[in-house]
């Protein structure tokens, strides 16, 4: 547990309260700065760039009323839904499953990695706590669609559950491609294993790691429902699914959730495969050995929150000039083209770090 | 999932093969679609253009002029024509127009006390003023009705209620007039 407040010590070290303050609310404390911090204003960056990218494809122009080309948007949707009236009445268990559902996504503010001094939870077994979340979390959703009593919460709860089991199995496959190159599952190991330059990322070591690396994200996409493989939140055919009969502050959480899934899932793609937070041109050596922890972390953290965004960014692209996939298409094609590839890659990369262990 | 020569389809091969020239054929198809879409994000002809009518900012955008002869916007009576003879009421799918009528001075003067139309139902379909035979009630190009309270979108063109007296004068009228007509 002291990890996760670690982070926090360059930042309240000179201020006097700092060691009266008993750790479990530093920690806490730490949780919330960074959700607060870094997981809301990523899910507004997002929201922008994936509705401004859509709207370039389309020959639209996008949001551009809510100031300088629109880039307040976010905040006068967020504002917008917050005093939205609820609609419908109070329904106890959609309320239950919401909450699993939000505690489920957001437990993995804990042991998300977002540099070499903000690692939360740094275990032995921490790359593979995101993924439980995201069992829990399709489990919470797929409950929050069947609790609601109607057809699209039970067609998108049954589509996200099918679509979480499919997914999971190639996603898990693909991870522990990246973990037999860093020998290990620690975050600090995987990103250790990695430099700055791109021909140091685990993507790029062995063509089985860069097919490890697209069955990751695709599978992830495929786990999380993420367009274009979003066929249990599609709008024409079942209404939003599980989204469709929430309405304000609740579906405020939920969209929000939805952002923070994607966000969550290329962090951890950017963690595993393309070097993580490994500053270039040696920075991060430097600014360690100049004890400048407070300018490492803020670099570190954009530098990585830049690749994520760049991945979105492609992973949008690609969303939205292709069609939705159906459902069953979807399970489809992680059961019987993703295992397969990530099996494939997983004994090559066995055999490639056996290689180099000879 | 078959190919290759014939001697060996359907052998585990082949299988194999055709696996994977579908694995290709959809990373294709993925790439060519992502490349279809660059133009439009960084080209500088006419699909980097966005078709987006911005109505109404800038205001003159699109003004009634603009519009085809034949498009719908808000519907006006003319009074003096109008017969009230309330096909227009009876033929509206969404019952938004009111009339209200009764004989004036004579059986051919009519005396359209209400004629109300409600914009906020209204579906312009344009029946009403198919229908109407004296040609009174017409579609405008007029389509600007942004208000701030439903009720404003109610447009009234009737003449208002006639008063007791008023009607009690023209029965008067009607009577004599009747009078006149049998004396002849």
């Amino acid at each position: 547990m002291n990890a996760q407040a670690m982070w926090l010590n360059p930042w309240i070290s000179g201020l006097s309260f700092a060691e009266s303050v008993p750790q479990w609310l530093l920690t806490a404390c730490g949780l919330v700065l960074v959700y607060c911090l870094v997981i809301v204003p990523s899910g507004a960056v997002m929201g922008y760039l994936e509705r401004k990218l859509s709207a370039d494809f389309q020959a639209r122009v996008g949001p551009n009323r809510a100031g300088p080309a629109g880039v307040l948007q976010p905040v006068a949707d967020l504002l917008k839904l917050l005093q939205k009236q609820a609609a419908g009445d109070w329904n106890w268990r959609e309320a239950i499953w919401l909450l699993v559902h939000t505690m489920a996504l957001y437990s993995t503010v804990a042991v998300i990695p977002l540099g070499s001094l903000l690692l939360l939870v740094d275990t032995d077994m921490s790359a593979f706590l995101p993924f439980w979340s995201a069992l829990v979390l399709a489990l919470g959703t797929m409950f929050l669609g069947l609790s609601q009593g109607s057809v699209p919460g039970w067609f998108g709860g049954i589509r996200v559950a099918a679509q979480a089991l499919a997914g999971a199995f190639p996603a898990l496959i693909a991870l522990l491609c990246a973990g037999i190159r860093a020998g290990g599952f620690r975050w600090s190991e995987i990103a250790a294993a990695q430099s700055s330059s791109p021909l140091l990322w685990t993507a790029a070591a062995n063509p089985f790691q860069f097919i490890a690396f697209f069955v990751f994200v695709i599978s992830g996409l495929v786990l999380l429902g993420i367009p274009p493989m979003d066929a249990a939140f599609s709008a024409p055919d079942i209404h939003g699914g599980v989204a469709s009969h929430l309405s304000g502050r609740k579906l405020t959480v939920f969209r929000l959730g939805r952002f923070y899934c994607f966000l969550l899932w290329s962090v951890i793609a950017v963690v595993l495969f393309l070097g993580g937070w490994a500053l270039p041109f040696g920075l991060s050596t430097e600014l360690r050995n100049a004890d400048n922890p407070r300018l490492l972390q803020v670099l570190e953290l954009c530098w990585l929150l830049a690749k994520t965004f760049l991945l979105v960014l492609v992973v949008t692209w690609i969303a939205k000039v292709n069609p939705r996939s159906r459902v069953d298409q979807v399970t489809d094609f992680a059961w019987r083209v993703l295992s397969p590839f990530s099996l494939f890659a997983l004994i090559g990369a066995s055999l490639v770090a056996g290689w180099g262990a000879l | 999932m078959t190919g290759g020569p014939p001697m060996m389809r359907g052998s585990v091969f082949s299988t194999i093969l055709g696996y994977l020239r579908d694995v290709l054929w959809g990373i294709r198809s993925v790439w060519g679609s992502c490349l279809t879409a660059i133009p439009y994000l960084f080209g500088s002809g006419e699909l980097s253009k966005e078709v987006t009518e911005q109505y109404p900012d800038p205001i003159s955008s699109k003004i009634a002029d603009d519009l085809p002869p034949r498009s719908r916007g808000f519907l006006v009576n003319d009074i003096e024509r109008c017969t009230g003879c309330k096909e227009c009421e009876r033929q509206c799918p969404v019952q938004c127009i009111c009339v209200e009528a009764e004989p004036a001075t004579d059986d051919t003067k009519i005396w359209v006390s209400v004629f109300d139309i409600d914009f906020s139902k209204c579906v312009f379909c344009g029946i009403c003023a198919e229908v109407c035979q004296p040609a009174s009630l017409k579609h405008t190009k007029n389509f600007e009705g942004a208000v701030y309270e439903l009720p404003e979108l109610v447009a009234s063109f009737g003449r208002g209620w006639v008063t007791p007296e008023q009607r009690l004068k023209w029965a008067k009228l009607r009577q004599q007039i009747e009078d006149d007509r049998v004396t002849l």
